[in-house]
């Protein structure tokens, strides 16, 4: 399982907080315990305050973990030395069209494509298609309303080797589909059944119209005109491949009116360096047919767009809440400071500086922060690992239904956790002044 | 019919409004008639005025962000509605996405596969063929795309005895000068089909003008280039501001050129039309045609399917209906909750610096409920103000000043604008929150003893 790094720019951003708050606390003589006993004894406003911080803080989190879990799920999906090669100008497989005999050399012309232990190069020649299936009226998600859903078929010339240069497996129990793609209908129909391999996202999606967990080995079910087997479910996990069923080429190709030729050639190189330099040689030497290469890095890095769009959206969103929470936790620390302006006359009369003042009540506010953070976060994080579908695209036409779990991971702690300081550093600034440029005798008058 | 009179006619329609808006007029009476009550909550919330200013303000913001994010669950949930009448229903391919089927079909389904006596046509048909291409073929982005529908130019609108006829959503709100102009580019387009229209939008993108002539690459038409493509006509921009419409004719007369000119029909040939709409008069009306086109033997390579455009549009928002939950649930509730505590805590500190207001007006014979009620009133109007008020402002400014907001994962949707009924939820949701978030330190203040807060005094 791939592991993702902390990113070092929050981190550090979070640690400098942390430093600086420190450093300024201790070093800078500030009376904090006073403002520790001022935020216990003005618990209930208190509580409000870091509630407003909180309630931002788990949204915050479960959208990013939304945001996150499709990264994971792209960057998952991709085999660092695979090159993908689609027709030219495609802007995804369900809009490409490679026709096999212009482009059957595909495979054996560029250079540092790896071969299996027979000699044959490690090429998945596979056609993509979007397939409506009416959803069963006997599926709970028929009464809820749902009468379709859209299934991705990947039409396979050889399964075996398809899933080597996709890094995937079966699980056990499960076999390839044969060569021929059929077999005879386990439930005793006159007509031959098409062997397919589900992912498990895909398997567990259409088990609930069985009343089942998941549809398993052995299992059919109706799309298109043709009943269809289950031969076996693939180790997709957090993989684009979880939501497709793959199932031989030619049948697939019949049965929904593509008859002839491949949407996408997959080709496995030794690492990502030979994958972007077979990349570059096809799209500028391969003169037999207008294809476009790229590495598969770079292709689900841009079927990631979809995603950006996502986060932009939240982020206003998020932005828009935090500025109101900016204004209520201003309105908590004004009042606080007009009730607490003998206190404040009395410390610049025991001697305490005003940028000791200001440090002491921007604290205050920062605290208040900290808490609700943490609390909005651990109420969030129990989001992590949540079931979602979605759509991951390039924005330019076409996209891929992808199931993903919600991810809730030390980057959006740190995150959350930086935005929500963020917003009481804004919310708790102009109160902290307001306090320091008050005059010591005047505030006891 | 101005915003005003449609809102007018809506609450004679619907009575939870006429009972909101009864109840409104009924408020405002009675503070017109207790009037005094109403000068002294005006005077608490202007006591302090820095603090009625960030309440209303964050009050407002919140509600801002509700407002637009309950548009755009408003809208999608109107377009996945059935209708009962004037419904259109959209033919497709059976099986596969996108929609491919034969150009044959299209005759045939415009007629609602009419074969017998007893069988019904459709009102209106339209058919759709999509056209994407690029004007730069060695580098293709997002500005340099242009994706054409290509249909007959009197389906995109026409007018029957004055009336503007159309059976694309939206075209008949135009404005008139907008609307003579697109007549006009339309019957341009009839005579001859290299004339285009493309919305201004995604003219600015291209960064091409009215008048001028572009070559169209194609990327889901392999080796066909339209070239001498004529842009006569823009649609004003909002909602068809990133669309493009071509004579239908053109496509398929380039279809017909890539024969003569490969000695082979395009791969494409035999799937150039992707969708039909019908125009049906009720749900009747539907189910008949629906049963002639999925039963007629003329529609099997491919079958295809009939379905209302809102059962259409549901099976493509289902792919978004986790986001769209996240959204709807934990985000409003988020929001909302936010707003409550925001005025909870304003109207806290108000009532604790108070009490001793409190206590006088007790001493001076205002009872419990009385004070309860001011405090109420303070929330309520703190709440109901600002939420009216960034209500309309959201109204105003998306609705008529920004033409809507796009968003770009919903690209085949008109840009979203904020409905006229926005002005009740930013009342309701201002109202509903000050009270939920005012009503425990209201309590408080109607339970203040006077002979504490004076012995404190003392």
């Amino acid at each position: 399982m791939q592991t993702f790094a902390v990113s070092p720019r929050l981190l550090g951003m979070v640690g400098f907080f942390a430093l600086l708050l420190v450093a300024l606390a201790f070093l800078g003589r500030v009376p904090l315990k006073y403002n520790l006993r001022n935020l216990v004894v003005r618990w209930r406003v208190t509580v409000l305050t870091a509630l407003v911080f909180a309630v931002v803080a788990a949204l915050l989190t479960v959208m990013m973990a939304f945001v996150n879990g499709m990264y994971r799920l792209t960057q998952g999906s991709a085999q660092p030395g695979n090159v993908i090669v689609l027709s030219d100008g495609a802007t995804d497989e369900l809009f490409s069209n490679l026709a096999y005999g212009d482009t059957s050399d595909l495979e054996r012309d560029p250079p540092n494509v790896l071969r299996d232990e027979e000699g044959r190069p490690l090429a998945s020649w596979e056609l993509y298609i979007v397939v409506n299936q009416p959803i069963p009226e006997s599926s709970p998600l028929h009464r809820k309303g749902h009468h379709r859903r859209f299934l991705q078929l990947r039409g396979i010339k050889d399964p075996v080797l398809s899933a080597r240069v996709h890094g995937l497996q079966l699980h056990p129990g499960g076999s390839w589909f044969s060569r021929a793609g059929v077999r005879d209908d386990p439930d005793g129909g006159k007509d031959q059944v098409i062997e397919v391999l589900l992912g498990e996202g895909i398997a567990r999606a259409m088990g609930t119209d069985v009343g089942k967990p998941s549809l398993a080995v052995g299992d059919t079910f109706e799309l298109g005109p043709r009943r269809w087997v289950v031969s076996g479910i693939l180790t997709s996990a957090g993989t684009t491949f979880d939501s497709e069923i793959w199932a031989e080429r030619q049948l697939a190709g019949e049965k929904f009116g593509k008859e002839l030729g491949y949407t996408t050639l997959v080709l496995r190189t030794a690492d990502a360096e030979k994958a972007k330099e077979t990349a570059t040689w096809l799209t500028t030497n391969f003169k037999k047919s207008a294809v476009m290469a790229q590495t598969e890095t770079e292709y689900y890095e841009k079927l990631n767009e979809t995603n950006k769009q996502f986060l932009v959206v939240f982020v206003i969103v998020a932005v828009f809440m935090a500025v109101g929470g900016v204004f209520g936790v201003m309105n908590t620390m004004f009042a606080a400071i007009s009730q607490r302006i003998k206190d404040i006359g009395v410390l610049r009369i025991l001697g305490f500086a005003r940028w000791q003042l200001l440090l002491s009540f921007f604290l205050e506010t920062l605290l208040i922060a900290l808490i609700g953070g943490l609390i909005g976060l651990a109420v969030g994080s129990l989001a992590n690992g949540w079931s979602m579908t979605s759509i991951a695209g390039s924005g330019m036409g076409g996209g891929k239904s992808v199931v993903f779990k919600l991810t809730v991971d030390l980057n959006i702690w740190l995150g959350v956790l930086t935005f929500i300081l963020g917003m009481g550093i804004v919310g708790g600034l102009l109160p902290a002044l307001s306090a320091m440029r008050l005059k010591a005798l005047e505030s006891l008058r | 019919m101005t915003p005003l009179e449609r809102t007018l006619l809506s609450l004679a329609d619907d009575p939870l409004r006429l009972a909101g808006a009864s109840a409104v007029l009924i408020a405002l009476t009675a503070m017109v008639y207790y009037h005094k009550p109403l000068v002294f909550i005006l005077k608490s919330l202007a006591r302090n005025k820095v603090r009625t200013v960030l309440t209303a303000l964050a009050t407002g913001l919140f509600v801002f962000v509700v407002t637009l994010v309950w548009s755009v669950l408003w809208f999608l949930d109107l377009a996945t509605q059935e209708k009962k009448k004037d419904l259109k229903a959209i033919v497709t391919d059976r099986w596969q996405i996108p929609s491919q089927m034969p150009f044959e079909y299209a005759g045939p389904l415009s007629e609602g596969a009419y074969s017998k006596p007893g069988d019904i046509r459709p009102t209106d048909s339209m058919t759709w063929q999509f056209f994407g291409g690029t004007l730069e073929k060695e580098k293709p982005t997002r500005e340099n795309l242009v994706f054409f529908f290509c249909m007959e130019p009197s389906k995109v609108m026409r007018r029957e005895n004055g009336k503007v006829v159309s059976m694309m959503e939206g075209i008949d709100q135009l404005e008139p000068a907008d609307l003579d102009r697109l007549e006009k580019g339309l019957k341009m387009m009839e005579e001859d089909p290299r004339r285009v229209i493309i919305g201004a939008d995604r003219l600015k993108a291209l960064n091409k003008r009215v008048g001028e002539t572009i070559s169209v690459y194609s990327f889901n038409y392999q080796d066909i280039t339209l070239d001498d493509v004529e842009i006569i006509g823009a649609f004003p921009p909002g909602q068809y501001g990133q669309n493009a419409v071509m004579n239908r004719e053109r496509l398929n007369k380039a279809l017909e050129a890539y024969k003569i000119q490969y000695g082979k029909p395009h791969p494409m040939a035999e799937k150039t039309l992707n969708l039909v709409w019908l125009k049906v008069p009720d749900t009747e009306a539907y189910n008949k045609i629906a049963g002639q086109i999925e039963k007629s033997p003329r529609f099997t390579a491919p079958y295809v399917k009939c379905e209302t455009i809102s059962s259409g549009v549901g099976a493509f928002l289902d792919a978004y209906s986790d986001l769209l939950w996240i959204v709807r649930y934990p985000g409003v509730i988020a929001m909302v909750a936010c707003m409550s505590l925001v005025i909870s805590v304003a109207i806290s500190i108000s009532v604790r610096e108070r009490r001793t207001e409190m206590a006088v007006l007790k001493v001076l014979g205002y009872g419990p409920n009385h004070i309860l009620g001011l405090v109420l009133g303070e929330a309520l109007l703190l709440g109901c103000g600002s939420g009216l008020f960034t209500a309309t402002f959201a109204y105003v400014v998306v609705t008529h000043l920004m033409g809507g907001i796009p968003l770009p994962f919903f690209a085949w949707f008109p840009p979203f604008k904020v409905p006229i009924d926005a002005l009740w939820w930013g009342l309701g949701l201002g109202a509903g929150t000050a009270l939920a978030g005012s009503f425990v330190p209201a309590w408080s203040a109607r339970s203040v003893k006077v002979s504490e807060v004076f012995a404190k005094i003392s």
